[in-house]
């Protein structure tokens, strides 16, 4: 729907809601960026940053939701209208939590510059939070251009996500195993692993809202799942460090 | 799935030269409001006027087409108009009670039609009329006072009263709330939810949020052709034609 409303101010509060999502998106974007890069670099400064940025992520999605709350009561959007007011809201809900995932990482970094680090870890997560930031980057461009099929495409995309965190759950299981005093900083990667296989649920669901918006009804396909790991503990005696 | 109540097949209107209704074909259900949405001049009056025959006191308009009440021809020869409109009846835009008492505006038509065989019956008829077009409450203790005395919400409803009162089974409204305020509009528009208990009741309007709170099935219409039929959910949030979607959302289009 490209023709304009015949009231102009009804298109200038739309456009100005959607201007303020993509900012509070690309705000998200920064904040797993920096996250990861600052567990990386061990740099607790950054992930300071991160933790403070948060605070202005979580203001824009209360302004957000006052602004759709506004149309709603003024303007009553009806039909793709409806369907864009709406998608804000539940966009701007996702990308909150995955801003505050972020933070937690931030968090978690805090404590682990402080620890040995584990080898290899950080890149891996690293690796993930870059596809995970590509993703939102993707699901925020096939909201704004309207792009279904692109959308459909992040969905798809979650399944890498999954098996990353599958791969690095059994990693961080063995050096456990290998030693107990990796378990603190372990714990805390593992958690941090978790937080961004978080994320890319959270955009997985602003890609289905797109497909709503695009087409009018959510999608019905049951998308791919990487296999849940393999929960259980393996046994003392083929990994070794048993007592 | 309600019973389907009236049947157009391929109808078409001419006023003149003018081609008003193109080739329009649609169910109507029984115990449903239909809500007949579209810019000025798109036809939906008229068509809400064809299933009724209003549009024959107009000389220059010509029907063709079938529309079917229950199966039968409501433009065959046979077919009285005027037994015809007690069964469809009708509500028009300006409440339009006669110059008679609020008694006299609801038994005028039983009267005529010889609904009721004495007194007691045309009283009960009355205040079930009455009833059901929820002003009973408000006028029982003035009945002959003049019905253009009440307000212009009450006069709707008096206007609605007079139309059940011959026992229809389609009520027509066309624009039935534009001359009310707010709260008469919501009395009316509840009114026209109960009214779906008992009746097929197809309504003009040319407020969306009026189509989208009052009815079950919307029609658009634009240009004198039924551009999109549908649930009213189904229009309201996606609708599937780009000439619906421009028009309900208030583009221009």
């Amino acid at each position: 729907m490209t023709d304009q409303h015949i009231a102009s101010a009804f298109d200038r509060d739309l456009e100005e809601v959607q201007a303020h999502l993509m900012k509070m998106g690309g705000m998200v974007e920064d904040a797993i960026r920096e996250s990861a890069k600052s567990l990386k670099r061990r740099d607790e400064e950054l992930a300071e940053l991160v933790r403070k940025n948060d605070k202005k992520i979580d203001a824009l999605d209360l302004q957000i939701q006052e602004e759709c709350a506004r149309v709603l009561a003024l303007r009553q959007p009806i039909a793709s209208d409806l369907r864009t007011v709406l998608t804000v809201m539940k966009v701007a809900a996702n990308l909150e939590r995955i801003g505050d995932y972020a933070k937690n990482m931030a968090k978690r970094t805090s404590v682990l510059v402080h620890m040995q680090p584990i080898d290899g870890a950080s890149g891996a997560i690293k690796r993930m939070s870059t596809e995970a930031q590509q993703m939102l980057s993707d699901a925020l461009d096939a909201f704004i251009r309207r792009d279904a099929d692109l959308a459909q495409d992040v969905r798809h995309r979650d399944l890498e996500i999954d098996q990353m965190y599958n791969a690095l759950f059994r990693e961080f299981l063995t050096f456990m195993m290998e030693d107990p005093r990796n378990i603190s900083s372990c714990m805390h990667l593992h958690f941090i692993a978790k937080n961004i296989e978080r994320m890319g649920d959270h955009v997985t669901s602003i890609a289905d809202q797109v497909i709503y918006l695009v087409k009018g009804e959510l999608p019905d396909e049951a998308r791919p799942k990487g296999n849940a790991p393999n929960y259980e503990i393996p046994v003392a005696d083929t990994v070794g460090g048993g007592k | 799935m309600q019973d389907i109540k009236i049947t157009a097949r391929g109808v078409q209107v001419h006023y003149g030269d003018t081609h008003a209704i193109k080739d329009v074909s649609v169910d109507i259900q029984d115990n449903t409001v239909t809500a007949f949405i579209g810019p000025s001049g798109c036809g939906k009056s008229t068509f809400l006027r064809c299933l009724n025959r209003m549009n024959d006191t107009i000389d220059i308009c010509r029907v063709t087409g079938d529309i079917l009440l229950d199966g039968e021809d409501i433009y065959d020869k046979r077919v009285d108009p005027v037994q015809l409109r007690a069964k469809v009846g009708m509500v028009f835009q300006k409440p339009n009670p006669f110059p008679k008492s609020i008694y006299d505006n609801i038994a005028y038509g039983p009267r005529i039609h010889g609904l009721a065989r004495n007194k007691a019956d045309l009283d009960d008829i009355v205040e079930k009329s009455l009833r059901r077009g929820a002003i009973w409450d408000e006028v029982k203790d003035r009945l002959h006072a003049p019905g253009t005395g009440l307000s212009g919400g009450q006069q709707q409803r008096l206007c609605i009263a007079r139309a059940v009162a011959t026992e229809p089974e389609v009520l027509l409204m066309d624009e039935p709330c534009s001359a009310l305020d707010p709260i008469a509009t919501a009395q009316v528009e509840e009114l026209i939810d109960e009214l779906r208990e008992n009746y097929s009741v197809v309504i003009v309007t040319h407020s969306m949020q009026q189509a989208a709170r009052v009815s079950q099935k919307t029609a658009f219409f634009h240009l004198g052709n039924l551009v999109e039929f549908g649930d009213t959910d189904q229009i309201f949030t996606n609708p599937s034609d780009p000439r619906t979607e421009s028009y309900i959302t208030g583009r221009i289009g």
